[in-house]
């Protein structure tokens, strides 16, 4: 006798699923297995991550009640009301302290005890930086808020050395960041977070015995509401299992049809379509200091971490900065700002850290410094250079991108540049000023001297020389037929007659000339073509 | 890695024999005036150390005897010698790029620093290594800057000239070369003061050109 047909509102609720037209009897046995995907999940499970939050938002986690002297640590939610303990740490729990005690109670159990107040923001973080340290073992990762990441990772066994060895780099890199995850690795994503949650780390690389595996897992694990777990204990329903094992249509018109469909979706009878992460396209990280900081030194090494933290960051995205905004908050003062510019995206910690100290010992602080807070312009693609290996051997140390804004970082942008020749009669308007490292990428002009040099002998000043020195403004000289300067000027050469510009309003008509002082200096000098005629120094023969 | 080849290349290691004799002497990079070569220990500008040149005036012809060694440095392969920049730091005035073209430079790679007091900019220049010639205009009022210039050409491979006053030209100094310029009615008169393994000596240069030179060569 083939069981009862699915109810058309279930199917309706159900688009996904495809029922089995003769049917068993349990809740997990109805349905073929619809998704025939070959993927591979990992669920990373943080147990821990009220607590992690605060340990990595803060250097040392600031108290809102108690002692400082107690080593336990608790966590409570001051926005609901701050009376329960929602997270301990390990001395914390061995003392008896529990989720969801008073903390009142938790406080008799261990009057030392040090109380911490919740950070909704900071546990988002966390996990945005698991994924974010995730995205260098697969490119599809999924945010399962408020306490878990999950991994596809069918793709990346292969690279990264079979099961067992990625779950080992995973479970080491996510420590290295200060987090205890558990891990579960199954066919699907739900079965996956299911087992981690319990604490099971389980590695099943088939769809084969995942039911069978899922059956014995409590309820629990599925976050289901308490009411609903409440009465289906009632049933005498305890884990899955057991659910499993109940009519499907029963099932979803007595509770919650998502129930079923989770169930669906746990044992892959049913598709479980999910949201990809991805990652910031700006990064930002705040860090309080405790205790606060009044020189720039120790504020150069206390921004290390954080920098290092950056780097780590856009090394995984192959990307770099060019710009880094540090802010320094101060209590009452707004806050000041450190704005670093590179000449090229960088995402090396040791010279974004030495061009940071370089700027903050000319920084004066308004007061004690007291939190740090980091953000990173946008991202762009890095100049992605094979590591040199006989750099050393080779003596150079910086490249000239390095040593510009070195140099910038101290003495100003301005102060640093380049310049370049510009095809024009008018000795000033011949030759531009500009940023050195620009000059590089057009590169151009160069070619265009060296062209006619080629072709017509000596390119652009071919027949008058030209002083290595110009004045920034000519310079009057003393004489009206003759020019003076330090005495009686003797010319060399000239005139050579320089008539141009009518058009732009900086119209140009004098007469240069090479003159000699007599201690021996070599002048450029003209004389305006005008009634006046008077003369002027121009440029130095250095 | 290290053979003993690149030990004995090594910019810091000194030989006993540097100090007298020239025989032995590294080759110099040559100055484009065959007179001034003559008289130069290595055969030209040395290819380490810092290069002093004192003068009271600017226009005197002290950058056109640089640029025939400054052109062929702009645009030798620089496998090993950084990347053939040139760094002009605090210079007294504008340097003028037609000018400098039509000497042989190649000014994109001319790199200019505005910097008071210039010594910190001119040594982090030559510690870069990114480098293969650092001019200087500096006013030197403490030894130890001079010295710890010195230290840093040493270390490098990278031509470095100071522009120094006359009266300088008194006080003790670590530079490997310190030459005087004198303009005379018949042109720069060049007198090596101190030369680290050659003798003082005085040239006649006459009229320099150095974009006469940048030609022919």
């Amino acid at each position: 006798m083939p069981g009862v047909q699915p109810s058309r509102v279930t199917v309706r609720e159900q688009p996904g699923l495809r029922p089995a037209p003769g049917g068993g009897r349990g809740a997990g046995k109805q349905v073929r297995a619809a998704a025939t995907s070959n993927e591979l999940w990992l669920a990373i499970h943080l147990p821990h991550y009220v607590l992690e939050s605060l340990r990595r938002s803060t250097a040392a986690a600031q108290p809102v009640a108690g002692h400082d002297s107690g080593t336990a640590i608790v966590a409570v939610d001051l926005e609901g009301g701050g009376k329960v303990v929602c997270a301990g740490d390990a001395a914390a729990v061995a003392a008896g302290v529990t989720r969801g005690m008073a903390l009142n109670s938790a406080l008799a159990l261990l009057p030392g005890l040090n109380v911490l107040a919740r950070d909704a923001q900071a546990e988002r973080a966390l996990l945005e930086a698991v994924a974010t340290r995730a995205i260098g073992f697969t490119p599809r990762v999924v945010l399962e808020p408020p306490d878990a990441v999950l991994l596809e990772v069918r793709g990346s066994l292969r690279l990264f050395g079979g099961v067992r060895r990625f779950i080992a780099q995973v479970r080491e890199r996510l420590q290295s960041m200060g987090v205890a995850p558990l891990l579960a690795l199954t066919p699907t994503p739900l079965a996956s977070l299911w087992f981690a949650r319990m604490g099971e780390e389980v590695a099943l690389r088939s769809r084969d015995g995942l039911a069978s595996r899922l059956a014995r897992l409590p309820l629990a694990c599925a976050r289901w509401p308490e009411k609903r777990l409440e009465s289906l204990a009632a049933m005498g329903v305890r884990t899955i299992g057991d659910c499993l094992k109940l009519p499907r249509d029963g099932f979803a018109r007595r509770f919650a049809p998502q129930m079923l469909r989770a169930l669906d979706r746990a044992t892959g009878c049913a598709p479980d379509p999910r949201v990809a992460f991805v990652p910031r396209q700006r990064y930002s990280v705040r860090r309080d200091l405790e205790p606060e900081i009044f020189d720039t030194e120790r504020l150069g090494r206390a921004a290390g971490p954080l920098v290092d933290e950056l780097c780590s960051f856009l090394d995984l995205r192959c990307c770099g900065v060019d710009v880094l905004d540090f802010s320094l908050l101060h209590g009452d003062v707004p806050p000041t700002r450190v704005c670093l510019r590179f000449a090229e995206p960088t995402a090396q910690a040791g010279r974004i850290a030495e061009l940071l100290r370089e700027r903050l010992a000319r920084t004066e602080l308004p007061g004690p410094v007291r939190a740090l807070r980091l953000r990173s312009g946008p991202f762009m693609v890095a100049n992605q250079q094979a590591g040199d290996l006989f750099a050393r051997a080779r003596g150079r140390t910086t490249s000239v991108p390095q040593l510009v804004e070195r140099l910038r970082a101290r003495l100003g942008t301005d102060a640093v540049y380049g310049i370049q020749a510009v095809p024009e009669h008018r000795p000033e308007s011949a030759w531009e000023k500009g940023d050195i490292l620009l000059f590089q990428e057009k590169g151009d002009i160069l070619l265009f001297h060296r062209r006619t040099e080629s072709g017509h002998g000596k390119g652009e000043c071919p027949l008058f020389p030209r002083p290595l020195w110009l004045l920034a403004e000519p310079q009057p000289l003393e004489g009206e037929e003759h020019p003076r300067h330090e005495g009686r000027l003797e010319f060399e050469e000239g005139p050579e007659r320089i008539e141009s510009g009518w058009w732009d309003g900086r119209d140009v008509r004098r007469d240069y000339y090479v003159a000699r002082t007599t201690g021996g200096m070599r002048l450029w000098v003209f004389r305006e073509r005008c009634a006046e005629g008077r003369w002027f120094l121009h440029g130095v023969f250095g | 890695m290290s053979s003993i080849d690149d030990l004995l290349r090594h910019p810091g290691l000194w030989r006993a024999r540097e100090q007298g004799g020239a025989t032995s002497q590294p080759a110099g990079r040559p100055t484009g005036y065959a007179a001034l070569d003559r008289c130069l220990p290595g055969g030209g500008w040395p290819a380490q150390g810092l290069i002093e040149i004192l003068t009271d005036r600017h226009g005197v012809g002290e950058l056109s005897l640089l640029m025939p060694a400054l052109a062929a440095l702009s645009h030798e392969d620089h496998g090993d010698h950084g990347e053939g920049w040139l760094a002009c730091v605090a210079p007294p005035y504008q340097p003028y790029a037609p000018a400098l073209v039509a000497c042989g430079i190649d000014v994109r790679r001319l790199l200019l620093v505005q910097a008071q007091p210039a010594e910190w900019a001119m040594e982090q220049a030559l510690r870069s290594g990114a480098c293969s010639a650092v001019l200087g205009w500096a006013e030197f009022r403490n030894r130890q800057g001079l010295r710890r210039l010195q230290l840093a050409t040493e270390q490098s491979r990278c031509m470095a000239v100071l522009f120094r006053r006359l009266a300088d030209g008194n006080e003790p100094s670590p530079a490997v070369l310190r030459i005087a310029l004198e303009s005379s009615r018949k042109g720069l008169v060049v007198h090596i003061v101190k030369s680290r393994g050659g003798q003082a000596a005085t040239v006649q240069l006459g009229w320099l050109d150095p974009a006469a030179h940048a030609v022919a060569h």
